[in-house]
């Protein structure tokens, strides 16, 4: 378990990270989400002990990170992918890791197969795809096959099936019963992987909770073959209609049911019908203001 | 994309489907966890991953070769186009152990500089947050390659000697000979300080090329004294001619001691990005 508790990084004057907490139960998968420079590579840096905390602490299993005899064998970090010697190739970068953790040299080839670079194994990081760096960061954080991961923006420069890779894996390391901590700047890349969001901005968590109930619907929208029949029965019966793009009527806090029992009794034809939700630029915006 | 439903990770099954699942750790992606050393990784460990560190990129290999080289070529050089009889290889031997010090030099500033110009101080620390045992591992395998590869150009210059220089008086040979290899360790763990310094490569190399080069040369014009006190080269040519010992070995320490401190200070406080 990680319990992060009133984490606060000062620069001087300005605040980045402001009175960070949570806690994180095994099992699960958290996003933090928020938009770029909103705190959340300072509040991962300060939790692993690489930027030193004005304020608050972290407990991994009850310890702060810079205590544990061998942190790599209980949290698998990937902070910057970008932070290779390009010279090296990827498998004597990962060697040299497995020896500093204390796993068998072979894990790296071991871990270079579960993240699909078999085949690039023995060329030079310089030459790698930025998608390429976040699959070996992935593998070394997957050496010691820890409890806990922490992953800061794993999505940048992954292509979808890379994407779509990484929810396996880290939805399959929450089944195993591990504890997922991954940020991203874009909640597309994370959605559909977590279970809940940590919402940070200006420094601040400003939302936490499960996806569904942060990303709510909003309404409804729907296409009728006649819009402004539809518009008006609507209307009629007590909702509020605003006209969107491309001729759909949006009807704000209304769920689809709702406004497809309208169209029933009244006959209209719908072509589309479907929950408005909430984005997270949206979401930013309301929690934020 | 259908998951295994074992304990073995999601993705696991995606990335190798065809590896047999035929034990624990026989397959490529194993079922359990690798076996995981319990404790952080030993002083001895830490010192030999720093020394395949620093010969696992081209520029580490190139200086440590360069520094086993570059004395026996530049001593050829010499012998071959002098005409003068030397009098005693002990002087030739302490230039080029100076030489092959200055190259080292580079060796240690890329251990320590290199790992912030680079970043993967974040993994170095991420893996072993004691960032003081990180640091006495460098300065520990910096020396021990610094003294090797000495070692390897103080045999190499010896032989080119020994051919060339017809009639030199090898008295005090031995004693240069373990100046020059000290003095690869020396310059080696000092510029591996003063890269933690500095924790730019650039900026530690010109500051020190520049100091030892430029700065200390020029001083020494002026005011000879402050150079002797103060300057590794010329302690390094005093000592391997036996000359001026308690002052010259008192330079040399006060190199490393205040740049390895300088090292450790920056390296305990200084923010990983």
């Amino acid at each position: 378990m990680i319990e992060v508790s009133g984490l606060t990084k000062q620069y001087g004057s300005r605040t980045v990270v402001d009175d960070v907490s949570f806690v994180l139960e095994p099992g699960t998968v958290t996003g933090f989400l928020g938009p770029n420079g909103a705190g959340k590579s300072t509040t991962l840096r300060m939790m692993t002990g690489l930027v030193a905390a004005t304020a608050g602490s972290t407990r991994i299993d009850g310890r702060p990170y810079d205590a544990l005899a061998n942190p790599a064998a209980v949290v698998g970090t990937l902070l910057d992918a970008s932070a290779v010697h390009p010279g090296r190739t990827g498998r004597t970068h990962l060697r040299l890791m497995a020896a500093t953790v204390g796993v068998p040299a072979a894990r790296a080839d071991e871990v270079l197969e579960l993240v699909g670079l078999p085949d690039a194994a023995g060329r030079r990081i310089g030459g790698y795809s930025l998608g390429m760096r976040q699959r070996l960061g992935i593998a070394g954080a997957l050496l010691a096959d820890p409890p806990v991961l922490v992953f800061d923006e794993p999505a940048n420069g992954l292509d979808p099936e890379g994407i779509r890779w990484m929810r396996d894996l880290l939805r399959g390391h929450a089944a195993r019963g591990g504890t997922v901590l991954l940020s991203s700047h874009l909640l597309g890349e994370v959605e559909s992987t977590v279970d809940r969001l940590l919402v940070i901005g200006a420094g601040r968590i400003v939302a936490d909770g499960p996806v569904s109930d942060l990303l709510g619907s909003e309404g409804t929208a729907v296409h009728a073959a006649d819009p402004a029949a539809l518009s008006r029965a609507l209307e009629t019966a007590g909702f509020h209609v605003q006209h969107g793009a491309d001729g759909a009527l949006v009807v704000p806090g209304a769920e689809p049911g709702d406004v497809g029992a309208v169209a029933a009794a009244g006959g209209h034809v719908l072509t589309d019908l479907r929950p408005v939700r909430r984005g997270i630029e949206d979401l930013f915006f309301q929690l934020t203001a | 994309m259908t998951t295994s439903t074992s304990t073995t990770a999601a993705a696991a099954s995606s990335a190798s489907s065809s590896a047999p699942s035929s034990g624990p750790s026989s397959s490529a992606v194993p079922a359990v966890r690798p076996p995981v050393r319990a404790g952080g990784p030993s002083p001895a460990a830490l010192v030999g991953i720093e020394v395949r560190k620093s010969l696992s990129t081209r520029s580490g290999r190139s200086l440590a070769v360069g520094g086993m080289l570059l004395a026996p070529a530049a001593t050829a050089v010499v012998a071959a186009a002098s005409d003068e009889t030397l009098g005693s290889v002990t002087g030739p031997l302490g230039v080029m152990g100076v030489l092959t010090g200055l190259v080292l030099l580079s060796l240690g500033v890329l251990a320590t500089a290199g790992e912030w110009s680079h970043r993967t101080v974040q993994t170095t620390h991420l893996l072993v947050p004691r960032r003081g045992r990180v640091l006495a591992a460098k300065a520990v395998a910096v020396a021990l390659l610094g003294a090797v590869a000495a070692a390897v150009a103080a045999a190499l210059t010896v032989a080119v000697l020994a051919g060339l220089a017809d009639g030199a008086s090898w008295d005090g040979a031995g004693r240069a000979v373990g100046v020059f290899v000290a003095a690869g360790a020396v310059f080696a763990v000092t510029g591996a300080g003063v890269g933690a310094a500095l924790a730019n490569t650039p900026a530690a190399m010109t500051t020190l090329y520049l100091l030892v080069l430029g700065v200390l040369p020029i001083v020494r014009t002026f005011q000879p004294e402050v150079g002797s006190k103060a300057d590794p080269a010329e302690a390094v040519l005093a000592l391997s001619q036996g000359q001026a010992v308690t002052q010259s070995v008192l330079v040399l320490t006060g190199w490393v001691v205040v740049s390895l401190v300088a090292g450790a200070v920056v390296t305990r406080r200084r923010a990983v990005a």
